[in-house]
């Protein structure tokens, strides 16, 4: 019952949040009934993933301190597990995506044993090695088709098929996906103030002294890792039926792992709106730049060279993120 | 009844003797000192005790069971918390938030957690601060937050590492009302380190003196504070002169 | 048997020039505590300067080393003062995604000026020849050359580093920024020149390694991550330490070839079937993952 209140309970957010997120909301609901171009409807569908790619990735990298790097290898493994099992045993994603996330966890929990016995950069750089172990067993591997990857075509199927989620019209993606959105919201609007979420604010306060509180500091971060893979392989199981054509190279890369720990960062680590306000500066800025830059001056590369210069900017000059700016002109304000 | 045991115990680091069969008990219900010059290993031995370090050797029995291999938070699972003499305060969480996490190990629900840090902050007076992050508050209020903190995980044993150093005279009456508070009305056994001669000797029912690893001395704080060795190895002949009333 | 001999020979001469790629890195590591992700972006920008400079100048390849040196030395400094000085204030977070903005920033920026195609060197008194060292083992000479030149600058290093007084300096403010402080070490140039001289190694082993290794705006994060399993293995900040774990790592590169020598030595069917050339850099990975685990320290750790 204290579960329920906590989870729709945001009362402790001041009105002025409260009212940007209401209207947040409403624009997202109403966005695909107004008139708009179906490059805006992809740029809003990769908002809302790589939200809560970003929302799993702040359980354990916002809350818990623990920067991961390595988020990759569980969208693949999401993705993958709804690929396989659409295309040999027609299996409908509602079913493969639960397993997906089991699978995903599972080996979360196999490898997270030994990687939090790291901690800081020791930590990061062995996220990214696993992830790229597992990216070059992918990549070989013919069951899943190894580079090549994976097709799923849409003519075996009658769109619009809401088992298999596979859909002509980008309109039923985007509900499902925003659907997702706000369980995420809800779901981490718990977290934050259950039990496991303090006890990770306290582990990245200080683990000597989370563990003399009686936190098994271990442990605490091991679920919470697998917490933030559940997030992560939910959307690459989404994400095999809404793209349909997953290979290691973009499922699994480094650069998809980094793009994840960014979102949370930009938008401002360890607080419920940071992942989205990231995602939402981020994610179309990315895709305008490439549209306007990348595509039509000719230029290969320019687009990402902006966005670099803006990854390094805000790394040095706020690195708690936009979210970060916002709250300490709060307190100043306060005092 | 004896709450807290120490037989024997033996700490080395990489060939450097921290702590050198030291033996003492804690009766329920007292209220401690421990002291001796700087690296004398009185941290060592809050962290043998806490299970922060595994022992070299020796055994460390609380509450009738032996806790000697235990990990840190099975240790203060039994209800025996400790604060730290250095607390970083880097991260976000409030002053509130911070005795929530000492009493989220008694319970899983937020309401009872919230209501359990605002009743121990009242109790030490510090609810003014309950909404300040702790990298705002001066060390002397973040001593008595970490020491609430402690509280939050309703101990049996409460071991606080210099919990007054650094603070100014009515900072250290304050702290000292909060400690006799903590043992004499919440009825916790408490062992602190202390090298505020004032507070320890004056609210101390014993104290237990280190030396180069060694237990040196124990006993009273007066007949302690009398003790030749002890003079010699830590409080220096000018403290006892000058102390001379007190000590009788 | 001269395929295991000539894997690990191909694996300890890769590993030479290795070592020196890894030692920019554990020398900024070291100094200043920060992992720069860039550094296999340094690497390629020291092999465009190689190739370039051969290129237009018509110089032997072996000759553009200066040029590679100079280049690195200036990069490493200017991305110390304009940028990586600024990291250091903000959290561990931070650090990491700067330099990875970093790295990004060079890569693309090298495919905007460079192209995305492979370019290589193809000219020089030391391509096409080769020796015959017997039991059927030849080793190319620009391999040969670039193992002998990397193992030089790695001394010319180490020397710096231990036997004159900025190199002790260094390591001062490597043990305790603070302290070296105080002591009226000048710390903010200490670190320039940390990543100064960390530069110069890595783009020194780059134009090494263009002699036989064609390079793309996209060869860096193989590098990084080469890089990170080498200063892991040898010890976060050991100088000593990143050339015996360079000619390890080197060797693990080889996994392929000494597996093929026990394929077929012992003519086991099933390891004919697994595709071991695809995993080449599996191991490094797989290195890095399990020596932080098992030996944080690594072999010559002394910072942790």
């Amino acid at each position: 019952m204290e579960t329920l209140r906590n989870t729709f309970d945001f009362s402790d957010f001041p009105r002025i949040d409260l009212m940007v997120a209401g209207f947040v909301a409403i624009f997202l609901v109403v966005f695909p009934l107004v008139p708009h171009s179906s490059f805006a409807m992809a740029t809003m569908i990769q908002f809302l993933m790589f939200s809560l790619y970003g929302m799993g990735w702040n359980t354990i990298g916002g809350y818990g301190g623990q920067v991961d790097l390595g988020k990759a290898q569980y969208v693949g493994i999401g993705a993958y597990t709804t690929a396989v099992m659409l295309i040999r045993w027609d299996v409908p994603f509602w079913f493969s995506m639960p397993i997906g996330v089991c699978l995903a966890v599972g080996w979360s929990f196999i490898i997270g044993y030994p990687l939090f016995r790291l901690t800081g950069h020791y930590f990061a750089i062995a996220t990214i090695a696993t992830s790229l172990v597992l990216k070059d067993i992918f990549e070989v591997w013919d069951f899943v088709g190894a580079a090549r990857g994976l097709e799923i075509s849409p003519i075996k199927y009658s769109p619009p098929d809401f088992l298999r989620l596979i859909f002509k019209e980008d309109i039923y993606y985007y509900y499902i996906i925003l659907g997702f959105f706000f369980l995420g919201i809800l779901y981490v609007n718990w977290f934050r103030k259950s039990r496991l979420g303090f006890q990770l604010r306290s582990i990245k306060d200080n683990e000597e002294v989370a563990q003399s509180l009686g936190i098994n500091v271990h442990w605490a971060k091991i679920k919470t890792y697998a917490i933030a893979t559940a997030f992560v392989s939910l959307v690459g199981s989404f994400h095999a039926c809404y793209i349909k054509n997953i290979e290691p190279e973009d499922t699994m890369s480094l650069d998809l792992s980094i793009l994840i720990a960014l979102m949370a960062m930009l938008g401002g680590a360890g607080s419920l709106w940071g992942p989205i306000i990231g995602a939402g500066v981020l994610i179309p800025l990315k895709s305008y730049l490439k549209e306007w830059l990348g595509a039509k001056a000719g230029l290969v590369g320019i687009d990402l060279i902006f966005y670099s210069l803006i990854i390094m900017v805000v790394s040095a000059a706020e690195p708690r993120g936009i979210w970060g700016i916002v709250e300490k002109i709060r307190r100043r304000k306060q005092v | 009844m004896a709450l807290l045991e120490v037989h024997n115990l033996t700490k080395d680091f990489d060939g450097l003797r921290a702590n050198d069969d030291i033996s003492f008990t804690l009766d329920q219900g007292e209220l401690v000192g421990l002291i001796g010059p700087n690296g004398a290993g009185k941290t060592t031995l809050f962290n043998c005790i806490s299970g922060l370090h595994p022992v070299t050797s020796g055994r460390i029995i609380f509450d009738g069971q032996e806790i000697t291999q235990l990990k840190p938070y099975e240790v203060a699972r039994r209800g025996l918390a400790r604060t730290f003499q250095v607390y970083v305060a880097s991260g976000d969480l409030t002053v509130e938030e911070n005795v929530m996490v000492g009493c989220f190990m008694r319970t899983r629900s937020r309401a009872q957690a919230k209501a359990r840090a605002r009743e121990i902050l009242t109790d030490l007076r510090l609810s003014d601060l309950a909404d300040y992050l702790m990298s705002e508050l001066p060390v002397s209020a973040q001593k008595r937050v970490t020491m609430a903190t402690a509280l939050g995980s309703d101990p049996k044993l409460l071991l606080l590492d210099e919990v007054a150093a650094g603070l100014n005279p009515s900072e250290i009456d304050e702290i000292m009302t909060s400690i006799k508070h903590v043992h004499d009305d919440l009825g916790v056994t408490v062992m602190l380190i202390e090298h505020v001669m004032e507070l320890v000797m004056k609210v101390s029912h014993r104290v237990v003196v280190l030396d180069y690893g060694k237990k040196i001395a124990e006993g009273e704080p007066a007949k302690v504070a009398k003790d030749p060795l002890v003079i010699k190895a830590y409080l220096g002949e000018r403290y006892v002169r000058e102390h001379a009333e007190e000590l009788k | 048997m001269d395929i295991l001999v000539s894997s690990l020979a191909a694996g300890i001469l890769i590993g030479m020039v290795l070592a020196l790629m890894a030692l920019g890195l554990t020398i900024i590591f070291g100094v200043m505590d920060i992992v720069n992700f860039a550094h296999g972006e340094f690497l390629m920008i020291g092999m465009y300067a190689g190739l370039l400079t051969a290129q237009s100048t018509g110089m032997d390849p072996i000759l553009t080393l200066p040029v590679a040196a100079a280049v690195g030395f200036l990069l490493g400094v200017i991305c110390y003062f304009g940028f990586v000085k600024f990291l250091l204030r903000g959290p561990m977070v931070a650090q990491l995604l700067g330099t990875f903005g970093l790295m990004l920033f060079l890569r693309n920026l090298a495919l905007l000026v460079f192209g995305s195609e492979d370019k290589g060197l193809h000219h020089g008194i030391l391509v096409g020849k080769s020796f015959d060292v017997g039991m059927g083992v030849i080793i190319p000479a620009t391999k040969l050359a670039a193992a002998g030149l990397s193992v030089l600058a790695f001394l010319a290093v180490w020397i710096l580093m231990n036997r004159t007084k900025i190199g002790k300096a260094l390591t001062a403010t490597a043990l305790d920024g603070q302290g070296a402080r105080y002591m009226g070490i000048p710390t903010e140039r200490m670190n320039a020149l940390a990543w100064g001289i960390g530069g110069t190694s890595v783009t020194v082993a780059g134009a090494l390694l263009v002699n036989f290794w064609s390079v793309n705006p996209f060869v860096g994060i193989l590098f990084t991550m080469i890089a990170f399993a080498i200063v892991a293995l040898g010890g976060f900040g050991s100088v000593p330490g990143a050339f015996f774990a360079g000619l390890v790592v080197g060797i693990i590169t080889e996994i392929p070839g000494i597996w093929d020598f026990f394929t077929y030595t012992f003519n086991f069917e099933w390891m004919a079937n697994v595709p071991m050339t695809s995993f080449k850099y599996m191991w490094v990975y797989l290195a890095y993952f399990v020596i932080m685990v098992v030996r944080p320290r690594g072999l010559f750790g002394w910072k942790h």
